[in-house]
């Protein structure tokens, strides 16, 4: 029973280390765009689409 | 001198740049693109205006069926770009790195949504007074 409580907490202390350390590093980039039918489209970064809508905004944010 | 249009635009945006600490620069934009009011000096303005369009432009070609832009958000490592087009116009806003999304966009509609009010109310005041 104890090795058990043992190993839970180690593997909650692992995914709050994770977490803290290695998924908060990396910029959160993304662009959503929503259209007047209701529908919208989330653009992750490497698409082509996402690039685009980058470009203009890196242009207007370094200004 | 400015246009009722433009001061009541003016003071919208005074307004959200006091009430939204995310928001760096405002612009709102006319029917046909050129720039009623900002938060900044014109060259900026103008800068920001015209990418909005080009966001909105690039937005537009995403789809292959054509559909009306209704917003478009731009989250990146040094910043966010907002654009919101509403009642045939256009409010677009920077903020810096990590904004609350949804907090933003609702000031920019209720900004947009304040410079529709108030033309009406303005109206409806110069008439009582010729009466």
């Amino acid at each position: 029973m104890r090795k058990l409580i043992r190993l839970a907490v180690l593997v909650g202390v692992t995914v709050w280390a994770w977490r803290l350390f290695v998924a908060r590093r990396g910029p959160q980039e993304r662009a959503c765009v929503a259209y007047g039918d209701g529908s919208s489209l989330v653009l992750e970064p490497g698409s082509p689409g996402f690039e685009r809508l980058a470009a203009t905004a890196r242009s207007v944010l370094g200004s | 001198m400015l246009a009722s249009g433009a001061v009541e635009a003016a003071q919208a945006l005074a307004e959200l740049t006091e009430l939204s600490s995310q928001v760096d620069r405002a612009v709102v934009l006319r029917g046909d693109g050129s720039v009623l009011a900002s938060t900044g000096d014109d060259a900026t303005a103008e800068s920001l205006g015209r990418s909005a369009l080009e966001l909105v432009a690039a937005a537009f070609e995403l789809r292959s069926t054509p559909e009306e832009v209704t917003r478009v958000e731009v989250e990146l490592a040094d910043g966010a770009v907002f654009v919101l087009c509403e009642g045939g116009r256009t409010i677009a806003a920077t903020t810096g790195p990590q904004p609350t999304a949804g907090l933003v966009v609702c000031d920019l509609r209720t900004c947009l949504e304040s410079i529709d009010e108030a033309k009406p109310r303005r109206q409806r005041k110069s008439k009582a007074e010729d009466s």
